[in-house]
C-alpha cells in the first residue's frame, strides 16, 4: 500500500467507528459511553482527516477546490494508476 | 442538505476485472433490493416520520445507502475495465454492453430497469418501518447469494463489509420500532397513525403527562 492508501484506510476506520456509534446513538440518545466514545473518535477523525488533507488534498468541498479537488484519484479509480 | 465527500466507506480495489462478475453485483446498484432503491426509501420516508429518533435514523442510514451505491459502482466500474471485446461476448456481458458500454447504469441483474415500485413511502410510522426491516434483509440475502457466486477475496471484502451493514442497520431499524412503539397504546398500536393524526398525537402527550 502507499502511504497515501495506509493513511486512508486509517482515516476510513476512525470515521466507521464514530458513524457506528452515531446511529447506535439515534436509538439510544442517552448513552453516555457511547457519547464519550463517539465524541473521542470524531476528534480524532478531524485530527487525521486535516494531515491526510494537506499531504494529499480535500476530502470536501469546503476543504478545497480548483485543481487539488479535481486531482486524480478519485474513489472509485483503481490504485495508483490514474493519470 | 448533502455534502460529497471524496472517499469510499471501504475502500475497492479489485485487480482482475470480471465481467460475469460484474453482471451479477450491478443488481446491488439498482436491483429490486439495491442500494439506490434503500437509499431512496429511507430518505423519502424520513419526512413523514413522527419522532427525532426516527428522523435521525432514517436520514443517517439513508445516507450510508448512498455512500454503499458509490462501492457498488466502483465495484463494477472496477470489474469491466479494459476489457476485449472477445470476453465481452464470452463472458455475457454483451448483453448489458450494447445498450450501455461499460457505463454504470441503475439495473436488476435480470436487465428490468431501475423503477420507484422496487420501494413503498406510506407515511405510516409502523408500515414503513417493517418494510425497512424487510428491506435490510432482502439485501443481505442479495449479498450472500453474491457471495456465493464470487471468489475473488478484492471483490469478496467490500462486499462482505455491505453485507454486515445490512444486519446493523436491521438492529439499529427493530430499536426504532421498539422506540416507536413504546409511544403509542400497547393495547393498539394501530388506533391511530402518528405520521398523520397529528391532532390524536398533541392527545396522546397530553394523556402521558397526566399519568
Amino acid at each position: 500500500m502507499t502511504d497515501r492508501e495506509t493513511l486512508l484506510q486509517k482515516l476510513s476506520a476512525l470515521q466507521f467507528a464514530a458513524w457506528e456509534l452515531h446511529l447506535y446513538m439515534d436509538t439510544h440518545p442517552d448513552d453516555c459511553d457511547a457519547k464519550e466514545l463517539n465524541e473521542k473518535y470524531i476528534c480524532k477523525s478531524k485530527e487525521l482527516a486535516a494531515i491526510y488533507e494537506s499531504k494529499f488534498g480535500p476530502l470536501s468541498p469546503m476543504t478545497g477546490s480548483g485543481e487539488m479537488w479535481l486531482k486524480n484519484p478519485w474513489p472509485w479509480d483503481i490504485k495508483e494508476c490514474a493519470i | 442538505m448533502f455534502q460529497y465527500e471524496k472517499k469510499l466507506q471501504y475502500p475497492v480495489n479489485i485487480k482482475n476485472p470480471n465481467p460475469k462478475y460484474a453482471q451479477v453485483i450491478i443488481t446491488q446498484f439498482g436491483g429490486p433490493d439495491g442500494e439506490l432503491a434503500a437509499s431512496l426509501r429511507y430518505l423519502s420516508q424520513r419526512f413523514s416520520m413522527p419522532y427525532p429518533e426516527l428522523k435521525g435514523l432514517l436520514t443517517d442510514i439513508g445516507t450510508e445507502e448512498l455512500g454503499h451505491l458509490e462501492m457498488i459502482g466502483a465495484i463494477v466500474y472496477q470489474l469491466t475495465r479494459n476489457l476485449s471485446i472477445e470476453e465481452i461476448k464470452k463472458s455475457g456481458f454483451d448483453t448489458y454492453f450494447v445498450d450501455h458500454t461499460t457505463g454504470i447504469y441503475p439495473l436488476a441483474a435480470s436487465g428490468s430497469p431501475f423503477t420507484a415500485a422496487y420501494l413503498q413511502s406510506k407515511g405510516d410510522v409502523i408500515t414503513d418501518l417493517h418494510e425497512d426491516l424487510a428491506a435490510e434483509q432482502k439485501a443481505r440475502t442479495t449479498y450472500d447469494n453474491i457471495l456465493r457466486l464470487v471468489d475473488d477475496p478484492d471483490v469478496r471484502e467490500p462486499i462482505k463489509f455491505l453485507r454486515e451493514r445490512e444486519i446493523v442497520h436491521y438492529q439499529r431499524f427493530g430499536e426504532g420500532l421498539r422506540l416507536a412503539t413504546d409511544k403509542l397504546n400497547e393495547k393498539n398500536f394501530y388506533a391511530f397513525n402518528p405520521s398523520f393524526d397529528v391532532q390524536c398525537n398533541k392527545n396522546c402527550c397530553r394523556r402521558d403527562k397526566q399519568r
